[in-house]
């Protein structure tokens, strides 16, 4: 029966054939005839074969081949098109086109195509490999509405409670650097009193994509030894609205307007944590509750056809006083901050001809802080910009350049002033300045290349470092890749030392990455293991960072480790999940060690489970999330080792319940260590043994053990459908 | 016999052209789309609308081809494809004819695409867009009986959901019906889908 089909099937081509050749002596046509084939030689089937400029076509069969007539005359030219391949033109005779062979090449941006995303995690809706969702970074039960928080969900990243920055693969919270719109971001972390965890600073629904890298990025971003994290705003807001959102920890508000060719978008907010310690005491005994009183401003502005411009400024006022245990003080340590910072940041993109595209933004800071310590008054003030410009050029889509140039400033300014009438100073002024340059290749669908190289100056250290920065993919199998990355890594000392001493190379981390990873529709499992070398490090000989002190860059360390990703939205209904696992391996011989050791702030073993569970009958998500860290270093003075007891590990479960009450009205519920776990962040040993010789300690633990969070949030627009789902 | 058919019909045609190329064309890449010949449809509304370069129907049609079809994807990595690919031509055709309360409404389906494909990945971004596309298109086309039909049925979706009454909608529905009952077909090949599928939704009403 087949076979009949099958000559049935060539019977009637020939026939069409023979139909074709006799219009064609009568009417004058020509016979355009052929096969499309991939590389391989597998037929192509539903190409579509056209005379350019013509009506003149015909779509390849199951066979890859296809047949039809044009009138056209002399040279022509051919065109092939079809969904993922490139599209392939031949100019020609047009009598030439006759029983011709067409190997066409595969697109190689294709959502199957290799893919150079080595020590990334993307969330947003436009990108390859999604690790996170853009409603993730709200719905996470732990994250509390925080793009930090939600990170940290994410393996590579070490679980530091009592501090709330990203620790990224054994690197310290200062070696991770934020940009927003490519354009650095110089303090992103809200102030907190010691033992609080911060947040980042800025609301998350300004932002339309969070790219998180954990090692192995490109070499447009410098200054970062560990890991970098891009934040780009939305070039557009969808419609105007107001928000209102009511919390048990305060207020906000944020309106958004909309114009032929700009938009504007303002928001504020005001936390005041006293009604709540009021009713929850905590371990503090506050003098002032912590207030925080902020707010964000954008404006996108659209020029002719290619241009975008905005301009994004945040504001915060942060101000609390508490007194803190302590074991060497009876009465507790008085701890006061106000701060005030200023951020602006200007980015410009334009498209331009022949597939160039222009990128510029500047950014400024200024942040005052007044620190109160027992009786001591600190003051510091940072002024810090950044300016950058990039090229980009896109020869065709196998291959990308792009290349730049940027510069940093920072001024730094102390005035410490102790029970004497005497102030001291501490200032420094440091210029970054860099050049970098890129370029992505792709050799087929299944390997591609990115290599780049960064050449950056310190006016400072007056040194100058070349790093280089290599990526390399291939497509093993259709839903699976393996990858590598190669990269030199430098970034200028921290300020807490640069206020002191310039007596330093810049810190230098190597990064060598090996990567496998496997998606299919809505499972994402990816392993990834690396190799870190520290080099170049700070160190010191004195018990705390001091002007006195002797500093060097003889420090040096090492991290090795292996981190696990899952994450499936498809086996369990209505239930999304995702397990994250990290084993890590690090010591360094840094700050005033004695000795090479783990620092205080690794645990070996990070483990973060966060499921979310879609109630339909209820129009409610419900969320969980655990977390769970080894036990993390600490020294004991009774004992002559140095950081080698472990504290005991860390367990959290966290949840979340957001109620849809109408379209435009959500309630939200959270509560974030919900079991009231004691998890101890690390130990305070009295200064000085007791009488039996003796060093006492107390545990250090949370403010508190379990925090309630309760939100109303109300949108008001115009078509009373959207909510602020993403603001949570 | 079908043979000889063939070759009259190929025998006459060049020698009467009483239709204009575009019209053959165009008919011709309709029927195959009736026939469930989806690439060749596309393929033919492309060939079609890379001459006629000024006119925005063929490349609404490659959209309205790819994005019915994309309801059936299950790949993600094929559902993009057409998508970017609808997406393209969509484009093209706004700047032919900007404002286009028919385009807005083929933009606000191809949305609608990927929200049904993953909702969780998609609506957060494309929910607002498609009702600001319906607010502008309601504004531009008040009595388009698709822009009508497609505004409540989106409208009635999110409804359902929050559980509350879905009866105005069912009013614009029917006001939609009654809508196509007096559309006129002013230009030959402007879109003129939506009646049966809005009967189909009115039975959801009763």
């Amino acid at each position: 029966m087949f076979q009949l089909c099958s000559s049935k099937t060539i019977l009637m081509k020939n026939i069409t054939l023979l139909l074709l050749f006799y219009i064609n002596f009568i009417f004058g046509q020509t016979i355009i005839s052929g096969t499309v084939t991939d590389t391989k030689g597998d037929a192509v089937i539903g190409a579509n074969v056209f005379i350019k400029g013509t009506y003149d076509g015909a779509s390849t069969n199951e066979a890859g081949s296809f047949v039809f007539t044009t009138k056209t005359v002399g040279e022509q030219t051919l065109i092939v098109s079809f969904l993922s391949y490139e599209t392939y033109t031949i100019t020609h005779d047009i009598t030439s086109f006759d029983n011709i062979i067409i190997k066409l090449r595969e697109d190689v941006g294709a959502l199957d195509a290799v893919v150079l995303n080595v020590g990334t995690f993307e969330a947003g809706d436009n990108t390859k490999v999604t690790a996170l969702k853009p409603l993730d970074i709200v719905t996470t039960a732990s994250a509390l509405g925080d793009f930090v928080g939600a990170l940290q969900t994410l393996p590579g990243t070490s679980t530091v409670a009592e501090d709330g920055r990203l620790f990224v693969r054994g690197g310290e919270a200062e070696e991770t650097q934020v940009f927003i719109d490519g354009i650095r971001v110089f303090t992103p972390y809200a102030s907190s009193p010691n033992n609080t965890p911060t947040r980042g600073r800025y609301s998350p629904f300004l932002f339309k994509g969070i790219t998180f890298s954990t090692g192995g990025y490109s070499a447009e971003y410098g200054q970062a030894l560990s890991s970098v994290l891009l934040l780009n705003t939305i070039d557009e807001p969808v419609q105007e609205k107001t928000d209102v959102s009511l919390m048990s920890v305060g207020v906000g508000v944020g309106n958004t307007q909309k114009w032929k060719k700009s938009s504007l978008s303002a928001n504020a907010s005001y936390i005041n944590l006293g009604p709540y310690q009021a009713i929850f005491s905590d371990r503090n005994k506050w003098n002032k509750p912590v207030e925080v009183s902020s707010g964000e401003l954008v404006y996108r502005h659209k020029i002719k056809e290619n241009g975008l411009l905005k301009l994004y400024s945040a504001f915060s006022y942060t101000d609390f006083d508490l007194i803190q245990e302590d074991i060497n003080n009876l009465a507790g340590v008085r701890f006061g901050m106000l701060n005030k910072n200023l951020y602006f940041n200007g980015s410009y993109k334009q498209i331009l001809v022949n597939d160039w595209m222009l990128q510029t933004g500047l950014s400024y800071t200024n942040d005052y802080s007044k620190l109160t310590i027992i009786s001591d008054d600190v003051r510091d003030i940072e002024n810090s910009w950044h300016a950058k410009l990039k090229l980009k050029k896109r020869i065709s889509n196998r291959l990308k350049f792009s290349f730049g140039g940027e510069y940093f400033n920072t001024n730094f300014n102390e005035e410490y002033k102790n029970n004497a009438p005497s102030v001291s100073r501490y200032t420094y002024a440091s210029g970054v300045q860099a050049v970098f340059g890129e370029s992505e290749v792709f050799f087929s669908k299944k390997i591609a290349a990115k290599v780049g190289v960064r050449v950056e100056n310190v006016s400072l250290l007056k040194q100058t470092t070349v790093s280089p920065r290599v990526s390399l993919a291939y497509k093993t199998a259709e839903n699976s890749q393996v990858s590598l990355a190669y990269g030199d890594f430098y970034q200028s000392p921290r300020k807490e030392y640069l206020k002191f001493s310039s007596n330093f190379k810049t810190e230098q981390a190597t990064h060598l990455i090996a990567n496998y990873q496997y998606v299919k529709n809505k499972q994402t499992f990816r392993v990834e293991g690396y190799y870190k070398k520290y080099d170049n490090l700070v160190k010191y000989d004195t018990q705390y960072v001091e002007p006195i002190a002797n500093y060097s860059s003889a420090g040096n360390g090492y991290a090795k480790g292996i981190d696990f990703f899952w994450r499936d939205n498809k086996n369990i209904k209505n239930t999304d999940y995702w397990v994250s696992y990290s084993f890590i391996d690090t010591e360094r011989n840094y700050k005033n060690y004695p000795t090479s050791a783990t620092p205080s702030y690794i645990a070996k073993h990070n483990l973060s489970i966060v499921g979310k569970y879609w109630i339909n009958d209820w129009k409610s998500q419900v969320g969980i999330s655990y977390n769970f860290a080894t036990g993390r270093p600490y020294t004991n003075p009774n004992t002559s080792l140095f950081l080698a007891e472990k504290m005991k590990a860390y367990n959290s479960v966290s949840v979340n319940w957001a109620y849809l009450i109408s379209p435009q009205k959500i309630l939200y519920f959270s509560v974030s260590n919900a079991f009231a776990n004691k998890n101890i962040s690390g130990y305070q040993y009295a200064n000085a043994p007791d009488s039996n010789g003796v060093f006492n300690r107390r545990a250090i633990t949370p403010s508190v053990d379990r925090f309630f969070f309760v939100g109303f949030f109300w949108t008001i627009s115009d078509d009373k459908k959207s909510n602020q789902l993403h603001n949570l | 016999m079908k043979i000889v058919l063939l070759l009259l019909g190929i025998l006459i045609s060049p020698l009467m052209n009483a239709q204009s190329q575009y019209e053959t064309g165009m008919e011709k890449a309709f029927e195959l789309w009736k026939a469930n010949e989806v690439e060749e449809a596309s393929n033919l509304f492309e060939r079609i609308a890379r001459v006629e370069t000024k006119n925005w129907l063929p490349k609404y049609y490659i959209a309205n081809v790819n994005i019915l079809a994309g309801f059936k994807v299950k790949d993600e990595g094929v559902l993009k494809l057409r998508l970017d690919k609808a997406q393209k031509y969509l484009d093209e055709a706004k700047l032919l004819s900007p404002k286009n309360p028919e385009i807005l409404v083929m933009q606000a389906l191809l949305n609608t695409v990927y929200i049904a494909f993953d909702g969780s990945k998609y609506v957060m971004t494309l929910a607002p867009k498609n009702t600001a596309i319906y607010e502008e298109a309601l504004l531009l086309a008040p009595n388009n009986p698709r822009v009508v039909l497609s505004k409540a049925e989106w409208g009635m979706g999110s409804a359902k959901f929050f559980g509350q009454s879905t009866a105005p909608y069912c009013k614009d529905i029917e006001r939609a019906l009654r809508l196509f009952e007096k559309e006129e077909i002013k230009e030959q090949f402007q879109p003129s889908w939506g009646k049966s599928h809005a009967e189909e939704v009115l039975q959801q009403c009763k």
